[in-house]
Formats: C-alpha cells, structure tokens, sequence
C-alpha cells in the first residue's frame, strides 16, 4: 500500500501543484491539472483486507459533509454460513463510476457527467434534484442530499485527486483494503491488480462496467444479496419506528 | 449458503408521493381527454353529450394539477426553468418537459375551441357574466375544422404523454420490478379505469342523470379493466415462467414478502371487483365503482413507486417506508387532492352545464330495459 500511495502521490502531485493552489469549489469541474496524460482513474478493493471497521465510511462523511443518515460509502457486512462454517464478509460499496453509467443518459439537464479521468460527478448548480440518477443506479450509490436538495455521490474525492492527495476513504483504510490508482498507467498497482484478471466488479450482467473492482468477491455477493435483512438503519427509520 | 445482513445502508424513497400523484393525475387528464373526443371530434355527441363534457372537466381538472404535483417533486420548483435552458435529450424526463406544456396548452385550446357555442349561447342570454363569455367565445360560428386541428395537436401529445410516463419508468434497468415493457401499457390501461372511474364520481356528484354517459363511461372502464387483467396476468407469467431474466428478478425481489402477496391480492380484487359491478349492473353504484377505478388507478402507481423503491438494488430485505405526515407524504397527497378540488369546482362553475341527455339508452350500472 505504501508503494501504492507514493507511487500514486508521486504521478498526481506534480501534476496538480497549480490545482493545489487553486480555491476549492462547490462545482465539481473538470480537473484544472488537466494535462496531455490521459488518466482513468479507478479502485481495487481487496476484500480480505476489510475489517468492516467503517473508518472509511466516517472519513468519507466527515471530508464531504455528508448530511447525517446519509452515505456515499459504507461496508456492507454479512455473516455467511456455509455448512459448518461461519464468516464475516466486508463488501465496501461506493460509485463505481461505471464506463458506461446509467446515471448520466437519464439527467434531464446533463447535470451529471463523465469526467475525462472517467470520474463520475454532479454539477450542483446545474442538478434539479428530480433523482431520476437516483433511480438509474443500480448500486444505490446516489442518494438526494437534504442539505442541499440535490444528487449525491461519490466523487472519488475529486478535490482532493485535484490537490494531489488520495481519496479520504482510501488515505484511512485501516487494512490497506483500498487500493486506488490510474488505469491508464501500466505500473500502477490497480493496472497491475485489473489486469491479473482475478478482479470482480458488482453486477456485471448490467454492462454497466464498474470502475471499482473486487479481489477475493464472491460471485453470490455480487449482485441483489439474498438473505436476512439487515439489523440496522438509519437512525431516523428507528425514530419513526418508534413513533408508529 | 446463507447469509445475514449485519450492516448496510437503508436508502429513501427519493419519488415522493408527488410523482405518484403527478402520473396519477397526468394519466387520468389523458384518458379523458382521449374519452372525450368522440363526442365532440367524432359526431357521436347524441344521447352521450354530459360523457364528452364530463370527461373534458375531468381532463381539464387533472391536467392543470398534474405539473403542480411534478413541480413540488422537484423540492424547489424555480429549477424547473433548467430543463428548458439545458436539456438533455437522452433523457425521456427531459423530453417530458416539452410534452407537459404542449399538452396542457393544446388541452387548453381544445377545450376552449369545442366549449365556444356553450360559451356563445352564454353570452347571449342575460346576466352579469354574458360579456366575459362573449369575449371568451371569440364569435358564435362553430368552427369544427379548428377543433379537429387542436383535437389533433392535443392528441399527438396525449400519446407522448403516455409514452413518455411510460418509457421514462421503464428504461430503469436498475429496478426489474419498472424494467418491463408491459409498465408503459399498465399505466395507459389503467389510466383509463381511473378516467372512467373519474367521469362516473363526476356524475354523481353533480347530479348529471344521463344513463347514456354511465354506459358509456362503463364501457370505457369495462375494456381498460379487461386489459390491465389481461396485462398483469401476462407480466406474472413471464416472469414466473423465466422467459425473461428481468421478469424473472422482479417477481422474485417480491414474492417471498408478505407485504408485496398481501398487495397483489389486493391489487386484484381492486381490479376484479368493478368488473363484477360493471357485468352485474347493480342499481345506483355507479360512484362505487368510480371510486373503486380511481383506486385501482392510483394504487398501481403508487405500488410501482413507492413500493418499488422499497425494494433494495444491492441488499437483502426490503426498505422502511413510514408515509410523513408533512408535504412529502400525507399533506403533499391532500394537498394535491384539495387544489383538484378547487380547480374542478372552478371549472364546473364557469364552464357551461352539459346538454341534457336526449335518449335513454340502457345503463351499464342498472338492469336494462
């Protein structure tokens, strides 16, 4: 993970000193250390390493004011039972900032775009919040946020790559589960990882093609998981429970 | 293999109850607009003439409520400016955009161009309003190849309108229980039950005794009953069947919860009820069967929306859904319902009443003769 990191802080921070001077925006545009090289940027998540301590799911919350009851990533976790044996199963969800993302055709207003780094994103000034992306994905990775009444999601962190820094989720990965890199770059450890073949994405019959890809995934996880639902919701469905 | 979800997110219904309402509303304004054009395009305006007018108020009413419902979906209405300044149009939403306002306007116009010789013979007559309807009426010569041409113009976009609400749900891969081609045609067949349901309520209420409009607003919502049956047997069988995989999830993702069984069935004895009303002819029911093909219009949406957003893309279950109390439940469907109400009182006390029934052909709510 530490060749990873450095290896990835090394290509993306000289290419971004100019950016890292540059005010952040609410507007994610397209990155201003736009260079020559093309980039298409993407996850590995090794699932064997993911101790589901959520680290990443808090980071992610606090680096983007997500508003509370409210994800842009969070690790599924199960227990799986087969025969005799028990085990926990991490399954961190996120965009997947698909190559061809269902999300973007049904935008009535073009709000949400590829950029040419393939990182999904909202334009917020432009989004009417009409969630029909909501509907359209098909990893329930957007939600409408009630700060702001707009399309939400993840970003990959798109200012912080524009600061030549790495994803929050990513930089707080307590088991390095996280890998993250650019695919057009041959040496990078997720070209390296993608291109052993062994990576899984969620849903593939869709053709959506994900961009975060799975080590170690089993196949029955990958689509609509069948089994017991889950034992915890948001505080605000509890609340309401309460009150019924 | 089994296994038990720990920890996951639970996702909101992010289509309130307003889109339920708007395609309620929009659906119905379509069908009756539809309903309406054989009597005053067609010539077939003897002894049905309250059905035609009936079926106008109702088209009017929903029509103009409808794009409040979407408006309020939008959690800002002053976006909806957006659409028009950048559109996408690989969007069928952002296509619907355009079709709202050409339908409601040319609706608008249609109306207006068939009501002139009510309106005329208004301002004949004597009383404190007969200036505004003569101004309204624009002269007192009918003019029928106008009305056929915005009867036309309208028609064009009711069609769109239906393939549009249709379409923009059905082309979400994401949800198999919206991805099937049967949901465009459930929504039109059961809009029309809810338009015929609507025509026969309206006649109730303002006691229009035409028993040639009851028939024939039975008639309407007999057929459209028939075909969602039809529709609902046929998207059951395939997808119990496995003849298509997306068919196939959807009845899974539903089947084993009690919730969605207990729906189902309701759902059919909704539909299969006013079909037995209708064959049975009971005597003064027809408001009983009007509300009951209003329910079986509005339920179907509302389980296709809301119920199907309850059913998670990734995890196991199924999502809460408590209805608020506040405008993105409860205050939202009465609010919707009250500003119906207004604008149907508003539109039943200007626009003239309907001509009186001129024969009495046999009802399809009572014994025939």
């Amino acid at each position: 993970m530490a060749d990873t990191r450095r290896d990835f802080l090394e290509k993306l921070g000289i290419l971004s000193v100019g950016a890292a001077a540059a005010p952040a925006t609410a507007r994610a545009a397209p990155s201003p250390a736009a260079s020559p090289k093309k980039h298409r940027y993407a996850m590995v998540v090794d699932i064997a390493k993911c101790i589901g301590c959520q680290a990443c799911t808090v980071s992610c919350i606090f680096e983007n004011a997500v508003p509370p009851d409210s994800f842009r990533t969070i690790v599924s976790t199960y227990e799986v039972q087969e025969g005799e044996r028990a085990a926990m199963v991490m399954l961190p969800r996120l965009c997947n900032h698909c190559a061809e993302a269902p999300c973007i055709p049904v935008c009535p207003v073009g709000a949400t775009y590829q950029r040419p780094d393939g990182v999904v994103v909202v334009d917020a000034d432009q989004c009417v919040g009409c969630a029909y992306c909501v509907q359209a994905c098909p990893y329930d990775a957007r939600f409408i946020n009630h700060a702001t009444q707009k399309a939400d999601k993840c970003t990959f962190c798109a200012h912080r790559l524009e600061a030549g820094l790495l994803p929050a989720c990513v930089e707080s990965c307590v088991g390095g589960a996280r890998i993250f890199g650019d695919l057009e770059d041959p040496g990078s450890t997720v070209a390296r990882l993608v291109a052993n073949g062994d990576a899984k994405v969620l849903k593939p019959e869709l053709g959506t093609k994900p961009h975060v890809f799975y080590l170690g995934l089993d196949e029955r996880l990958t689509g609509k998981v069948e089994g017991e639902p889950t034992l915890w919701r948001p505080q605000s469905d509890h609340a309401q429970e309460t009150r019924a | 293999m089994s296994v038990l979800e720990v920890v996951n997110v639970s996702r909101e219904v992010s289509w309130l109850p307003w889109a339920v309402q708007y395609f309620f509303l929009i659906g119905i304004s379509v069908a009756c607009f539809v309903m309406s054009l054989p009597g005053y395009v067609f010539g077939r305006n003897a002894g049905s003439g309250s059905f035609a007018r009936l079926a106008l108020i109702g088209a009017l009413a929903c029509g103009l409520v409808a794009p409040v419902a979407l408006l309020a979906d939008l959690h800002q209405p002053g976006r909806f400016w957006r659409f028009y300044a950048h559109p996408n149009l690989s969007s069928w939403m952002a296509w619907g955009s355009f079709f709202i306002p050409a339908y409601v306007g040319g609706l608008l116009a249609y109306a207006w161009s068939v009501l002139r010789p009510d309106f005329a013979a208004v301002g004949r007559a004597p009383g404190a309003m007969a200036a505004l309807y003569r101004v309204i009426a624009c002269g007192d010569r009918p003019s029928p190849r106008l009305v056929r041409v915005l009867a036309a113009w309208t028609a064009v976009f009711a069609v769109l309108m239906l393939l549009y609400t249709g379409m923009e749900v059905m082309v979400v891969r994401a949800r198999p229980l919206w991805n099937t081609p049967f949901l465009p045609l459930q929504f039109a067949a059961t809009a029309f039950v809810g338009a015929g349901g609507l025509v026969l309520l309206l006649q109730t209420v303002l006691r229009i005794p035409d028993a040639r409009a009851e028939h024939t607003a039975g008639r309407w919502m007999l057929v459209a009953l028939l075909a969602t049956v039809v529709l609902g047997t046929a998207w059951f069988l395939t997808g119990a069947f496995g003849l298509d995989r997306s068919h196939s999830q959807a009845l899974a993702s539903v089947s084993h919860h009690e919730a969605w069984k207990f729906t189902a069935l309701w759902l059919g004895a909704a539909t299969l009820l006013p079909i037995a009303l209708l064959w049975f002819r009971p005597i003064g029911l027809g408001w009983l069967v009007g509300l009951l093909g209003l329910h079986v219009a509005w339920m179907l949406r509302w389980t296709v929306f809301i119920g199907g957003q309850t059913i998670p893309k990734t995890g196991a279950g199924l999502y809460a859904y408590h209805l608020p109390l506040g405008h993105d439940g409860l205050l939202g469907i009465a609010g919707t319902l009250g500003l119906w109400l207004f604008v149907a009182i508003v539109l039943t006390t200007l626009i003239p009443a309907p001509p009186a029934p001129s024969s009495h052909a046999p009802s399809a709510l009572r014994p025939a003769a």
